[in-house]
């Protein structure tokens, strides 16, 4: 069964083995800021009209946190706790994510690249998936990669 | 925005508090009638009126405002998230400002609590991307950034709260009633939410109303003789401005410097600064946002909020105490009612009727707020 984004539009789902993702963002044909997700209007200079294209799969860690909260409030997933970033692309945007790891694997400044995480399965035994970063060292293929 | 010729006539507000067998609009007549009795006024003399909420329902500002009666005045919805009440105070001011209203009233009412229950309704897509960061882990970001840049630790944060909490218990309309003198032990040993942010750091949810009524300073110098004035002076409300990094999605409100640009503003409207200024009251949904807000507002430079904190400045007593009446996280944030609770509090001790918790000699106030979205609000009064 397929690998399905939570809301399309904002990441991609590989189909290779070990493949990393892609933020779907916006890059100005004028000024040339990059932004997540993807918007009509640059943010900058106001220009109208930006190109699509795929930002990532590699960052910094800005900030984190660890949080001891169900994901979701209680809803979707039996996820006690997990981890939550800011993640400076090195286009420029800054994103906001889950986090892969214990709290004890991050640190401020340290490499991040971007995988999926699965969140359940639907009825035609899909799963959804959404994006996270993993530390770079500790990144692996999230489990239900297509064979 | 400069406001001229514009006093707080009346204010009122019920104890926020969780409150399950009560309406919205039961408590804003509470609070509406309070604000009104204390102007000595009804409805019948109110030009206009502005209510606010962030309940997700259409309608009930106005059908809550019939509960004091109906007599065709305009009213008008207001709603910026956790800043709704003191954008409604703001539009009540202006409308005294203009001139195009003798007497204005701005009213809020919110049960948080109901609002928590309807969260397990939030549909699908975008809303559901964004779900997976809670307000805990947002401000936990900050925390985290702050610790690492200033070497703020965990006691810094828990000592606001245990502050906030202690200033709560010399106020009676403050949701959190402690029996004992919180300590930052007692805080840091309380839950852990979002690491390094215990539940004892945050806001609890709960129910409320508060309404202050805006006339003309000739008004209320006639109408309230022996009473000391306070006047709104200046306000003002900033959205969101670009700067490399922006973060668009996930985030509860926007970069931390809103507050600082939105402060630079009212200083400026307003002819004096954070020197000037008595006491404040800020948003401290989580404490560690306090921190932040002692530097973003002016009261120190950068990096430097840890020693005013260590100082006592910002406790009852202290230079510049904040959040005087127990802030968010003791007073309370039911979301729409938590600006006028603040109006309310800036009046009572600008007033000199606050009891054990009155600032000796205070007669400018401030009050900020962010609201998600997002929005950063700065209002400062002043007394005669």
């Amino acid at each position: 069964m397929a690998r399905v984004p939570i809301e399309p539009g904002y990441f991609t789902v590989p189909t290779e083995d070990g493949a990393s993702p892609r933020l779907l963002g916006s890059r100005c044909d004028v000024c040339g800021e990059h932004f997540f997700p993807r918007r009509h209007v640059c943010a900058r200079c106001l220009h109208e009209g930006c190109t699509d294209v795929e930002l990532g799969p590699v960052g910094h860690l800005f900030t984190w946190t660890f949080v001891h909260v169900p994901l979701f409030a209680k809803k979707d997933r039996a996820v006690n706790a997990y981890g939550v970033g800011q993640v400076d692309l090195v286009e420029g945007p800054r994103v906001q994510a889950l986090l892969e790891g214990a709290a004890s694997e991050f640190s401020i400044g340290m490499e991040m690249v971007l995988d999926l995480e699965t969140l359940r399965t639907d009825d035609d035994g899909n799963e959804i998936v959404t994006f996270r970063f993993a530390p770079v060292a500790s990144a692996t293929p999230s489990p239900g990669v297509e064979p | 925005m400069k406001i001229e010729g514009a006093a707080v006539a009346g204010i009122g507000m019920v104890r926020f508090d969780k409150y399950p067998h009560r309406r919205g609009a039961d408590l804003a007549r509470e609070a509406g009638l309070a604000a009104l009795h204390d102007a000595g006024i009804t409805l019948a003399d109110v030009d206009e009126a502005f209510v606010g909420y962030i309940q997700p329902a259409a309608m009930i500002g106005i059908k809550a405002m019939k509960e004091l009666g109906l007599t065709g005045l305009p009213v008008t919805h207001v709603e910026n998230a956790s800043a709704t009440g003191l954008v409604a105070f703001r539009e009540a001011a202006w409308a005294v400002a203009s001139g195009r209203a003798e007497v204005a009233m701005a009213i809020a009412f919110d049960k948080m609590t109901d609002m928590a229950k309807g969260a397990s309704s939030r549909g699908p897509g975008r809303d559901q991307l964004d779900a997976t960061i809670l307000p805990a882990a947002y401000f936990a970001l900050w925390a985290q950034r702050r610790m690492h840049d200033y070497g703020t630790r965990p006691e810094h944060f828990a000592a606001i709260a245990a502050k906030n909490w202690n200033h709560g218990a010399l106020n009676p309309y403050s949701h959190r009633q402690p029996d004992h003198i919180v300590t930052t032990a007692e805080v840091l040993a309380s839950r852990m939410i979002a690491e390094p942010l215990t539940a004892m750091m945050a806001c609890p949810a709960d129910d409320g109303a508060a309404c202050a009524i805006v006339a003309s300073t000739e008004w209320v110098r006639a109408h309230q003789p022996d009473r000391r004035i306070v006047r709104p002076v200046a306000s003002a409300l900033q959205s969101e401005a670009y700067s490399p990094g922006h973060t668009f999605m996930g985030p509860v409100v926007g970069p931390a410097s809103m507050t600082a640009t939105t402060a630079r503003l009212a200083y400026e409207d307003a002819g004096f600064g954070p020197g000037d200024v008595h006491l404040a009251l800020c948003h401290d949904a989580f404490a560690n946002e306090e921190l932040e807000y002692y530097e973003l507002l002016g009261f120190c430079g950068e990096g430097e909020g840890e020693r005013l904190l260590e100082a006592g400045d910002t406790a009852l007593g202290g230079r510049i105490p904040f959040n005087t009446d127990g802030g968010l996280i003791a007073r309370g944030h039911p979301g729409g009612p938590t600006g006028l609770a603040m109006v309310h509090e800036i009046v009572t001790q600008l007033r000199g009727e606050a009891g054990a918790r009155q600032v000796v000699g205070a007669r400018r106030a401030l009050a900020h707020l962010v609201g998600g979205g997002s929005v950063a609000t700065v209002n400062l009064f002043e007394a005669d």
